[in-house]
């Protein structure tokens, strides 16, 4: 594997693969319980989300 | 009499203690270098496999993605701490610059999401490593 396959990622799937790795991470270092990780990362994920669409709809009106 | 029972035990804990904190210390540094690895050796799987895995699929990806993975001769505080987060990464590093034989392409915005992938990995995988340290000396679960 190197560089040259390279990956092309929209910004939303970009988005989105970061929110799932990163909740999943803090799901699995912070809770013990199988039932409260999925609780943890299934609303870390949905904030990441609501944030990063929020922050991107607030710099909407500065991008042109 | 207290103070000297007091005294004693003070004076016998601490190789105890020593052993345990050097142990941690060994344990969190494992975990630096090979992402899950201080999980692993205290059989915590699941963490452990957690661990390498986002670590490695967010290293795989920012390398992937051509972000640019900084190296020691920075220009500014900025490439400096870009190469801290970078080397959070530990072994990992290497994989990274090993996958990056183009080298880093930030025109694009794709260039830019794999920096901060790369970056992300090495905070996240330093934050393993110091739950992994803290969990061995018992201050977490």
């Amino acid at each position: 594997m190197n560089a040259g396959m390279g990956f092309k990622l929209s910004h939303l799937q970009a988005m989105l693969l970061f929110a799932l790795l990163i909740s999943i991470a803090f799901g699995f270092l912070s809770r013990r319980r199988p039932i409260e990780r999925v609780k943890y990362i299934a609303w870390s994920l949905f904030l990441f989300l609501l944030f990063g669409v929020a922050i991107g709809w607030a710099m909407y009106p500065f991008s042109r | 009499m207290a103070d000297e029972t007091a005294a004693t035990a003070a004076t016998a804990a601490p190789p105890q203690d020593s052993r345990s904190e050097t142990m941690a210390f060994v344990i969190g540094i494992a975990g630096w270098l090979v992402p899950g690895l201080g999980h692993a050796l205290m059989k915590m799987w699941g963490r452990a496999a957690t661990c390498f895995l986002t670590v490695g699929i967010l290293v795989i990806l920012g390398a992937g993605m051509r972000g640019n993975l900084f190296s020691s001769r920075g220009n500014d505080a900025f490439d400096a701490l870009g190469y801290l987060a970078d080397l959070g990464t530990g072994t990992f590093y290497l994989v990274a610059r090993s996958l990056e034989t183009n080298g880093a392409d930030v025109s694009h915005a794709g260039g830019d999401y794999g920096t901060r992938f790369l970056a992300t990995a090495g905070v996240l995988n330093l934050l393993a490593a110091l739950h992994a340290y803290e969990a061995a000396r018992g201050r977490k679960a």
